[in-house]
């Protein structure tokens, strides 16, 4: 092997292992990016910029954080205190707008909902061991998929597919982090929408064989988790 | 607000998130006052830091190539 032969390797091997990062680390990366933005916002308003319409703008792209388990305790202190600076800097504006009062009430609004006074902290797993003791066995009822639920799950695959795609040119790559994420994640969400994927490909003759032995492998683990 | 270190960690995510491997960089060293002590920072940083030698050390060899190519077929 030449010496461009091993470099080329363990570039590849190195890209891999970042794209893998990034690909782990997607949610947490929008979330940390939508913060970002935030702050960006907030120090233009301390420059004395009319921050209205882009807070305008971060309410619509991240409302929907407020119903979805996303976020952690420490981004919504963050939040709230960068939204609350932002409030002070449009409060403190001797000429308040309609637009500017209506952004200081959906301020208002974030603060108020349940996800802001509680924080969604996932409970951290305790370091000493823990006996549980459980009651006599019951015949568990799983309970059927609603045709919400389904659409809900629509939704998510929709979002999924929009994060996963980005810059992305061909469905196959998108399918190919999908699998990587049902798989090495165990993500729900990702099986199915990869499940969709494959079955929207044979639909179009491709050969899906690869894909659909990668989804039973993620099938099996995620059946291994639950 | 958040400081300069958390953004510029977050910076650097984003930049390998578009594979713009030396912005990446740049940014993990503005950040690593901040995180020197966090090991999956420095993992990050340390591959991305030896991506981009790799990177260049390939550039460098493929183009002595180039040069010698070019040099064969002025001689030859």
């Amino acid at each position: 092997m030449s010496q461009v032969q091993v470099l080329k390797s363990l570039e590849g091997v190195l890209e891999s292992f970042l794209e893998k990062v990034v690909t782990l680390k997607e949610e947490r990366l929008q979330v940390l990016d939508g913060i970002n933005n935030l702050d960006d916002i907030a120090r233009s308003s301390e420059d004395g910029f009319d921050v209205t319409d882009k807070v305008g703008d971060w309410f619509a792209d991240h409302n929907r954080w407020i119903n979805e388990q996303v976020l952690r305790k420490g981004d919504v202190d963050r939040i709230n205190g960068i939204l609350g600076e932002i409030k002070n800097q449009i409060s403190n504006t001797p000429d308040t707008s309609p637009a500017s009062r209506k952004i200081s009430s959906e301020i208002n609004r974030w603060s108020d909902t349940e996800l802001t006074k509680q924080g969604s902290e996932k409970p951290v797993q305790p370091q000493e061991k823990i006996v549980l003791k459980r009651g006599p066995e019951d015949i568990t009822k799983l309970s059927e998929p609603t045709l919400i639920d389904f659409s809900k799950t629509l939704m998510h695959c929709d979002m999924m597919l929009k994060g996963l795609s980005d810059k992305k040119l061909h469905v196959l790559s998108v399918l190919d982090d999908s699998l990587d994420r049902a798989k090495l994640q165990k993500d729900k969400q990702a099986l199915i929408l990869s499940a969709f994927i494959i079955y929207y490909l044979k639909q179009n003759a491709y050969k899906v064989e690869p894909y659909v032995k990668r989804l039973k492998e993620a099938e099996r683990l995620f059946e291994e988790v639950k | 607000m958040l400081n300069t270190s958390e953004k510029a960690y977050c910076l650097a995510l984003l930049a390998l998130k578009r594979k713009e491997y030396r912005l990446a960089v740049e940014q993990f060293d503005k950040a690593a006052p901040h995180f020197k002590n966090d090991k999956e920072f420095n993992l990050y940083r340390e591959s991305t830091r030896l991506l981009l030698a790799v990177k260049q050390e390939v550039e460098m060899i493929e183009d002595e190539d180039q040069l010698e190519i070019e040099e064969t077929f002025q001689n030859g």
